[in-house]
């Protein structure tokens, strides 16, 4: 699920940026920072979409580096218990499959694929129904339902399942 | 503490889910919480700096709640069997087996398991481990899978079995011509010698790996295990199926090894009885020495001949390769699908009971079947002659060993032409070679030209 807060952080500026372009160097080192990274509480910050305010700085002794306490919104994106998602499938092996959706990487085992769907091996692996309708490989876009999330200081798991009703394949590379 | 537990109040679900709302909101609950417990309990004085312990009780709160309903479910299905839909549910969730874990999740329920049972397959995904049994499970299903196909497993090594690395700061000034003969990294197909230098590598490729690859990949399942660091193994791994129709990630490197300084097939997904080896250590290998094809070790570049103590100029400074027709990863490209015609085709109808170990056996011992030796000092005197590796391997390879000469032998092994079996060998017109001989034959996999192994005349006479 995507959510657009309000966050702060600390940022430390070298002094060579102090001057007219201040502000746009602690937004850009901001961006650089904060962006694409994961926080345990938040999920993955997707985009910074405006920055609230800008505190007073910090001299710090001895480096002659400032410390700006910043406000900023930002889209964050962060995984729950079942949700539904759409993903794109990026590997397939005996164990299932991985899908990612965005920065999220989910694992589908075999446990949680529709019995009907077995296995095949080959450089394109795939699981298959048998009359071989529906197709699960590399690129395929399932729609599937997270059973399992654990969210790291720098990573989310997640385990999902395709095993229910309306979830599954539901884009084939191989028909375009 | 035992007050707050044990107050009847606590034990009501709505507290359950404030516990729960307390851990996942924002940061603001943090705040607001210490209120709202000092609020709920009143009685107790002490509670207002000690959240730590607020939590803790919640938990036990919350675990007292589940054992209190679970027992009281069991009661009632015990007593008249009415909640069954309960019941049914709560029977799923228990008999969950956790066959395996991704991120510390189970895969199959979606719960946090803690136990660290089972294997850390790292080189599939990070933080994917499966358990003993689901991986029993994995290499049955996929055996019958891989029967059907006529195929087994390959484990091929990298260094010196595929390829030859060296470090650019390595290369002596009469490899200095490699670094214009490099070829373009743009397509790797095509060329055999490559410069990394992001890794201040460079790399050559032994000849007719790709015809190798090719060919190996029709019969078998193959994986790349080096005792490489993980960045290295993907790198080569590129270079060697640069269209990634091979090793779809199947490579595994010294980091998702379960054992220091050791291979072992507990992380490969394949049942022993199916796998087959290929690598120029034997000790890494030491608890499946049955599945191993030796292999001689290719030095290309001069760093690796020294640290392997060899004085002879290298292949590079020679500007000279192994042949690609007669090289090492030709014959052994010959004796794998002999392997694998004599699995699939001559030993009958029962597959399924068929250990390729055995089979591996039985090819080797074609290759001297009919030979009787003798050595002659080649052991050092007093050492039990049937304990030496030539003896052994010998035997392996099909032939009788004996201890002296009688006129069915066949060959004299020597290192010394002066000796008294040599000289007999000379008279009666048997075949005198160096130990050599048999240990050609050996990473060969075919009886050598006795001519070329000629025992020379030794230091003594001179």
């Amino acid at each position: 699920m995507f959510f657009h807060i309000v966050l702060e952080r600390n940022m430390q500026l070298h002094p060579r940026h102090f001057g007219r372009n201040l502000r746009e160097h602690l937004i850009s080192k901001l961006m650089k920072d904060v962006e694409g990274t994961c926080s345990g509480r938040h999920g993955f910050v997707v985009a910074i979409t405006g920055v609230e305010s800008i505190g007073k700085g910090l001299i710090r002794d001895g480096t002659g580096f400032v410390t700006f306490p910043v406000k900023y919104q930002c889209v964050v994106f962060r995984p729950f218990k079942g949700e539904i998602l759409e993903a794109v499938v990026t590997m397939v092996n005996k164990m299932g499959f991985f899908a990612e959706a965005g920065p999220v990487q989910i694992f589908v085992s075999n446990h949680l694929i529709p019995d009907d769907m077995e296995f095949q091996s080959g450089d394109m692996p795939n699981y298959t129904t048998s009359d071989g309708s529906v197709k699960i490989q590399k690129d395929s876009e399932v729609r599937l339902k997270i059973i399992g999330t654990r969210v790291d200081a720098t990573e989310i798991f997640c385990i999902g399942t395709i095993k229910d009703d309306f979830l599954g394949v539901i884009n084939d590379p191989t028909t375009i | 503490m035992s007050l707050v537990t044990d107050s009847p109040v606590h034990s009501s679900s709505s507290d359950d889910f404030a516990a729960f709302l307390d851990a996942e909101l924002d940061s603001n609950s943090l705040v607001s919480s210490p209120d709202e417990e000092a609020e709920d309990e009143e009685s107790n004085d002490e509670e207002d700096a000690e959240d730590d312990k607020d939590l803790e009780s919640d938990r036990k709160k919350r675990r007292k709640v589940e054992m209190l309903e679970s027992t009281l479910e069991q009661e009632e299905s015990t007593s008249q069997g009415t909640v069954e839909q309960k019941t049914e549910v709560s029977v799923e969730v228990d008999i969950c087996q956790h066959p395996g874990s991704y991120g510390g999740m189970c895969y199959k329920c979606g719960q946090k398991v803690e136990e660290e049972s089972g294997v850390t397959f790292g080189y599939i995904r990070k933080g994917l481990r499966i358990g003993n049994d689901e991986i029993d499970r994995l290499r049955s299903t996929d055996m019958k899978n891989l029967l059907r196909h006529r195929k087994l497993y390959l484990i091929l090594d990298l260094d010196h079995t595929l390829l030859n690395s060296t470090l650019l700061v390595h290369l002596n000034p009469e490899e200095e011509y490699l670094k214009s003969q490099a070829d373009s990294l743009q397509d790797v197909s095509k060329g055999s010698l490559f410069m990394l230098e992001f890794m201040h590598m460079m790399t050559k490729l032994r000849p007719f790996v790709r015809p190798f690859l090719k060919e190996a990949s029709e019969m078998f399942e193959m994986y790349i295990y080096t005792m490489g660091d993980r960045p290295y193994a993907l790198e080569m791994a590129k270079l060697l199926d640069p269209a990634r129709e091979y090793f779809n990630a199947k490579v595994i490197s010294r980091d998702d090894g379960t054992q220091r300084h050791q291979k072992g097939l507990d992380v490969v997904l394949g049942q022993e009885s199916a796998v087959l080896i290929l690598d120029d250590t034997e000790n890494a290998w030491t608890k499946h020495k049955d599945n191993l094809i030796l292999m001689e070790r290719y030095h290309f570049f001069a760093s690796s001949c020294r640290q392997f103590g060899f004085n002879c100029r290298s292949l590079s400074e020679l500007k000279n390769d192994e042949s690609e027709p007669d090289g090492a990863l030709a014959s052994v490209l010959k004796i794998l699908k002999r392997i694998h015609s004599m699995f699939f085709d001559e030993l009958g109808d029962d597959l399924a009971g068929r250990d390729v170990r055995q089979v591996l056996k039985m090819v080797r011992k074609e290759i001297l079947k009919g030979c009787k030796l003798v050595f002659s000092r080649v052991f050092p005197t007093r050492f039990p002659a049937d304990n030496h590796h030539l003896w052994k391997m010998a035997e392996q390879l099909g032939a009788t060993c004996l201890t002296e000469v009688d006129p069915s032998v066949t060959h004299v092994i020597s290192t010394d032409a002066g000796t008294e079996k040599s000289r007999w060998a000379v008279k009666e017109r048997k075949f005198l070679v160096n130990p050599r001989w048999i240990e050609t034959a050996n990473f060969l996999w075919q009886k050598q030209p006795e001519e070329n192994f000629p025992v020379s005349q030794t230091a003594k006479e001179e």
